[in-house]
């Protein structure tokens, strides 16, 4: 049996990786994170059949499509999931993003939040219940939950709103109990007062076409996605939001996310509980 | 009042994307008073490629710097040899958003690109020839290496070698080492080329299995 | 001990200029473009910014502009390190609200010497 070792990633290598992938993504990996990312390296160095970390790293940079970078990204954050995850977005929400909207909302007109993509319901359906719960002011407000994804079979899991006690973990029991019913197996059924209330489409954010039928949002959630995509999809993706958005309209992004990889044409917002992003108010716009 | 019920009809294919009969009335809309009809316009004009020239042409008398994105994202778009034609241009722009915005789409159309880059690169003006080396960064073109080593054996001027050693540092090969060495020597009064060239070295050695 | 933004889309000139501040005792961090400057400036304060003009997404003067414009961002003072050498960019920067600008390449002490200048100054 002959035994391979794997070339070690050397210090120059990580360095030029980390600053590639910095550049790239935003996301930068201290020392400390060495292990971690030699690992998933040498993984995909393997997975890939590259001859060692040069010529990896060659493929890496000039893949057209991005497709190996993807997988990288993939590999090296975390993909799950479930119930108020970055809970501090909707706490801003409450907090501060929605009491701004409302303020420059005429009456009889109603708030228009877009969680895409929205995958198997957790994003949209926490979303709704957030608001119940914990934003007073909706009693005063229509407030539609639009909820989009590429991927129709996703889509129809969502409407069904059945879920994994793991994806319903991280919310206090009250709410469990509150909006869920047992159902086979260890999982739970959102109830349907909530789950009417989500109005899904299948929506292919780099197609013009899909997003142009999206209008007057107010506040759009698009967190982990455009991360996975290159520079001239995030391009895209960042002018269809734009077009999507009021002026003063919000958008998130997740939290290893940040719209210095993707757009300038948005204000950089500070709040208590968030960096959010902006669609300038009319007065504000930009001249060169 | 609360959350609305969904309506839960599937949303209607809105007919408007544009068909050939609307480019007269898109290419009006790029020069309206309106800065949202001129961006909306511009965004629409992506499904004609024969309107570069009336993209760039406004591109160079815009103001709004929202419709001068959507203006370079078409452009992107499009992607063809013409745009990227009409695109080099902006590259000298006085305007710092457009000529660093035309940086990054450069970046996304190496194929295209290619073909001009051995031009930009020798270029009378220092600027330029660095945003031509920034353009490099994402160039799939096996002749890089060659050009970056082309730029610092014979660039004037400090900046321009050291935008390309910059980017040696991440893709540069044992072909490099004695350019490294000579462009060292013709700027030893410099320690941020000496700096960066030293780490180039460095990494290039370390790859080789050479302790620096 | 005071803290610098360093902001500069290149990797190689953020490492020198970071070595260069760190040996001399400041603490540094860094962001690849204006909109990651401003992100990182309202995340936490810094004494002092070293920006470049040209880069992705947002450009040196935009990012001094915005941030003079913040209200909820305390000020410090910015220097402007560019490859640009004319007298017209030399006053854009001024009146993009920067301090000081200085062409590149930097030599050490003279970045230290204006960082230490640009930081004696009550703003």
């Amino acid at each position: 049996m002959t035994v391979v070792t794997k070339p070690p990633i050397t210090d120059e290598d990580f360095r030029k990786f980390r600053e590639f992938f910095y550049r790239k993504t935003g996301i930068h990996f201290d020392d400390s994170k060495r292990y971690f990312v030699d690992k998933r390296l040498q993984e995909r160095i393997e997975q890939t059949d590259s001859s060692g970390f040069r010529d990896y790293f060659v493929m890496l940079r000039f893949q057209a499509q991005g497709e190996e970078l993807q997988q990288l990204i993939n590999s090296m954050t975390v993909n799950e999931t479930y119930f108020f995850r970055e809970e501090y977005h909707f706490a801003c929400m409450v907090r501060s993003m929605l009491p701004e909207i409302a303020s420059r909302k005429r009456a009889g007109e109603s708030i228009r939040i877009w969680s895409i993509p929205c995958s198997s319901g957790e994003e949209p359906y926490s979303i709704a219940i957030y608001l119940q719960e914990f934003w007073p002011d909706i009693v005063n407000y229509d407030v539609e939950i639009l909820a989009s994804d590429i991927d129709t079979t996703i889509l129809n899991d969502a409407r069904r709103g059945i879920f994994s006690k793991r994806s319903v973990q991280n919310l206090p029991p009250k709410l469990l109990s509150k909006y869920f019913t047992p159902a086979h197996e260890h999982h739970f059924q959102l109830c349907e007062d909530v789950r009417s209330c989500i109005d899904f489409n299948r929506v292919n954010v780099t197609d013009a076409a899909d997003t142009r039928r999206y209008r007057k949002i107010d506040l759009i959630f698009c967190r982990n996605l455009l991360i996975y995509f290159d520079d001239t999809s995030r391009r895209m993706a960042a002018e269809s939001f734009y077009d999507a958005l009021s002026p003063g309209g919000f958008i998130c992004l997740g939290h290893s996310e940040s719209m210095s990889r993707i757009s300038g044409l948005f204000k950089v917002r500070k709040f208590q509980d968030a960096i959010v992003y902006q669609k300038p108010v009319e007065a504000e716009r930009g001249l060169t | 009042m609360g959350l609305m019920k969904a309506k839960n009809e599937q949303m209607p294919a809105l007919d408007s994307t544009p068909t050939p009969e609307d480019l007269p009335m898109l290419l009006r809309g790029l020069h309206s008073t309106d800065a949202e009809l001129r961006r909306m316009s511009a965004r629409d004009l992506m499904q004609f490629p024969e309107s570069v020239h009336a993209l760039a042409a406004q591109l160079e008398v815009e103001q709004d710097v929202v419709v001068s994105e959507a203006i370079v994202n078409t452009l992107a778009q499009i992607g063809n040899a013409a745009a990227v034609e009409v695109l080099i241009p902006f590259l000298r722009s006085e305007n710092v958003f457009i000529r660093n915005e035309t940086i990054e789409v450069l970046k996304g159309l190496p194929a295209v690109v290619a073909p001009a880059m051995e031009e930009l690169l020798s270029d009378e003006d220092a600027d330029v020839r660095i945003f031509a080396v920034n353009v490099l960064e994402s160039l799939r073109h096996p002749k890089v290496v060659s050009w970056l080593i082309h730029v610092i054996d014979q660039d004037a001027h400090v900046n321009v070698c050291a935008t390309a050693l910059d980017l040696l540092a991440e893709v540069g090969d044992e072909s490099c080492l004695s350019a490294l060495t000579r462009v060292k020597a013709r700027f030893l009064n410099e320690p941020y080329l000496q700096f960066v060239a030293q780490m180039a070295e460095g990494r290039i050695l370390e790859g080789k299995g050479i302790p620096s | 001990m005071k803290k610098v933004l360093i902001v500069d889309d290149a990797a190689t000139v953020r490492m020198y200029h970071r070595g260069i501040l760190k040996q001399a005792g400041y603490e540094t961090d860094e962001a690849i473009n204006g909109v990651e400057a401003l992100e990182k400036a309202h995340a936490e304060h810094f004494d002092l910014y070293v920006v470049d003009v040209n880069m992705p997404k947002m450009d040196g003067y935009s990012f001094i502009r915005r941030l003079r414009e913040a209200a909820d961002i305390k000020q410090a003072p910015a220097m402007m390190v560019s490859t640009e050498s004319d007298e017209k960019d030399e006053t854009q920067a001024y009146l993009s609200g920067a301090n000081l600008y200085v062409v590149k390449p930097i030599k050490p002490d003279q970045l230290l010497q204006c960082a230490e200048m640009l930081m004696g100054v009550e703003n």
